[in-house]
């Protein structure tokens, strides 16, 4: 038996999509339901979702969340690109640094997450000797016990993490840019920080824009650095929805209420999302 | 000295900070892992271990449940890679060989997939898997860590698929090749560099997997390495020296698998990821 031409493609791509629709949609699907009712199952509208927008948590930790994506993000795209810039230059040994720089991304996050930490630690730590060895402070700080630092700490494992992703697409995309437009930029007079700004930036910018979201999404995704150094603390200075969610299910067991702010969090997203797929669309 | 080697000397020096800064946590986490308790706890600490000692490795290895979790993190990443690289196989050369009906809404969905916070769907995977009676076991992460698994598989083949040319399957269908046949005859061998590529991404995508592990793995007969990593640190103390070591135990064998595979891996990513 012969499947008709038309039927063909579906066919191959039918497993895929049914395991994807059974544990995607369907969670998705019960989240929402999960959402407007209660522990007994009975509906209960928009009761959850008034009780989270109501807790103050909540919106310290959309805040905590904005300012730990965004900050990472602006870090990460930045110093992935500078540094992207720099591999594409020619020196000896580049195929090494290359390959060296990308394993702090490829390493499990919960191993960054424990060896930064011991560096963070207030009275051993290695970054406390180093900073007051180099009179930069004169009293150890409390990095991840500090409500002001805790933070700044943690964007600073998450930029160190995730800059290697960025440099590396930023090189292939520098790669993709023929050679003639430089060699154009430079019989018109260009010095090397005018070809950066004039041919090499405006080339990336479509590889900027769609790391940027996919650097955004992953960010809000992610819990494992912050979880595993400070869980949230000192006082919810770190805590970040995703946080919250988790905290809210596993460890308090209302799982309707954290229904309710993973709805309000994937809309969140959401947006981000439909930005991507049009992105996305357009270059096909 | 001239402005090309000027300029040449200012790249070696970026470049030797960038190294400092990339790989100076894995020596720390190196040289803290020889070190006995009391020379962890000194200030001002040292560069290298006086009294160099394998004790926090033996600690790891033989007195907590580091290996059975190695075990259970093998098992899992093995095959919830091998479910994902056939699912992958499959439906990227459907999206990459066929015309039909609703494709552009069917990738649509699967980039929906990726992008989703995990963290949006814990609660109710959780509750899922619970009805399923799969929490706790191998197959209950194996079957979510598909999630985190199959939509960029999907895309890294489906950059792969369309670079060789349709002449090759045309010939064998010709001769009466079923279209399956072709796939596994003649297309797959010649993506082996992608498929790779798919096996490795996958396979370090849910060794490294954290929250997931957490949530669905309670027991310690199913606990992944990450988590057995965590365990080391408790509410009122962490042994920093097993942590060290631990941490060295789980960087190393992704650190090589990762070098000996960066050129694929890299490549097949920033096709999947950006459809460069």
């Amino acid at each position: 038996m012969r499947i008709p031409k038309r039927f063909q493609g579906i066919m191959f791509v039918l497993p895929a999509l049914f395991v994807l629709a059974m544990l995607v949609f369907y969670p998705i699907v019960y989240t929402v339901v999960l959402s407007v009712t209660d522990p007994a199952g009975n509906y209960v509208g928009l009761e959850n979702f008034r009780s989270m927008i109501d807790a103050r948590l909540t919106a310290r930790a959309f805040w905590n969340t904005l300012i730990y994506v965004g900050f990472s993000i602006i870090f990460q795209v930045l110093i992935g690109t500078a540094v992207g810039i720099l591999l594409n230059n020619e020196f000896w040994g580049r195929g090494a640094v290359r390959a060296l720089i990308v394993v702090p991304w490829v390493i499990p996050g919960i191993v960054a997450a424990t060896t930064w930490a011991w560096m963070f630690h207030t009275e051993f730590g290695i970054i406390n000797y180093m900073a007051q060895s180099a009179h930069v402070i004169d009293q150890p700080v409390g990095w991840l016990t500090n409500p002001d630092t805790v933070l700044p700490a943690l964007i600073t494992v998450n930029v160190w993490k995730m800059f290697p992703f960025v440099a590396i697409m930023v090189l292939a995309g520098l790669q993709a840019i023929p050679n003639d437009l430089y060699e154009a930029a430079r019989i018109d007079g260009a010095r090397k920080h005018h070809e950066i700004l004039y041919v090499t930036l405006p080339h990336l910018r479509p590889v900027l824009m769609s790391i940027t979201l996919l650097l955004a999404i992953w960010g809000l995704n992610a819990i494992t650095i912050i979880y595993a150094m400070t869980k949230g603390g000192p006082a919810n200075r770190s805590l970040i929805t995703p946080i919250q969610i988790f905290r809210h299910a596993f460890e308090f067991f209302r799982f309707n209420e954290a229904a309710a702010l993973s709805v309000m969090f994937f809309g969140a997203t959401a947006l981000l999302m439909t930005l991507y797929i049009r992105i996305y669309a357009e270059k096909d | 000295m001239t402005a090309r080697s000027r300029s040449l000397s200012v790249v070696y020096l970026m470049v030797a900070l960038l190294i400092a800064v990339s790989m100076f946590p894995f020596l720390w986490m190196l040289v803290s892992s020889f070190k006995r308790l009391n020379e962890l706890y000194t200030v001002p600490p040292t560069w290298i271990p006086e009294t160099a000692t394998w004790s926090n490795y033996l600690n790891v290895l033989l007195e907590s449940n580091v290996p059975r979790y190695f075990l259970n993190s093998l098992v899992i990443s093995a095959g919830s890679t091998a479910i994902a690289l056939v699912l992958a196989i499959l439906a990227s050369y459907g999206f990459a060989r066929f015309r039909f009906r609703g494709k552009s809404l069917s990738i649509s969905l699967i980039i929906v997939g990726q992008l989703l916070p995990t963290a949006a769907i814990i609660v109710p995977l959780y509750v899922v898997l619970n009805y399923l009676g799969l929490l706790n076991t191998y197959l209950g992460l194996i079957l979510a860590y598909l999630i985190l698994t199959l939509p960029l598989s999907v895309f890294m083949l489906i950059s792969y698929f369309k670079g060789i040319p349709v002449e090759l399957e045309e010939a064998a269908i010709v001769d009466g090749a079923s279209r399956l046949g072709v796939l596994l005859r003649i297309t797959l061998p010649l993506s082996l560099p992608g498929v790779v590529a798919v096996v490795v991404y996958a396979f370090v995508t849910t060794w490294n997997e954290f929250i997931f592990a957490l949530c669905f793995a309670m027991d310690s007969s199913t606990k992944t390495l990450p988590i057995g990593l965590a365990e080391f640190t408790t509410e009122f103390h962490t042994d920093w020296g097993a942590v060290m070591a631990a941490s060295v135990i789980m960087t190393v064998p992704i650190a090589i698998l990762f070098l000996a595979m960066q050129r694929l891996f890299v490549g097949g990513l920033t096709a999947g990821a950006t459809k460069g």
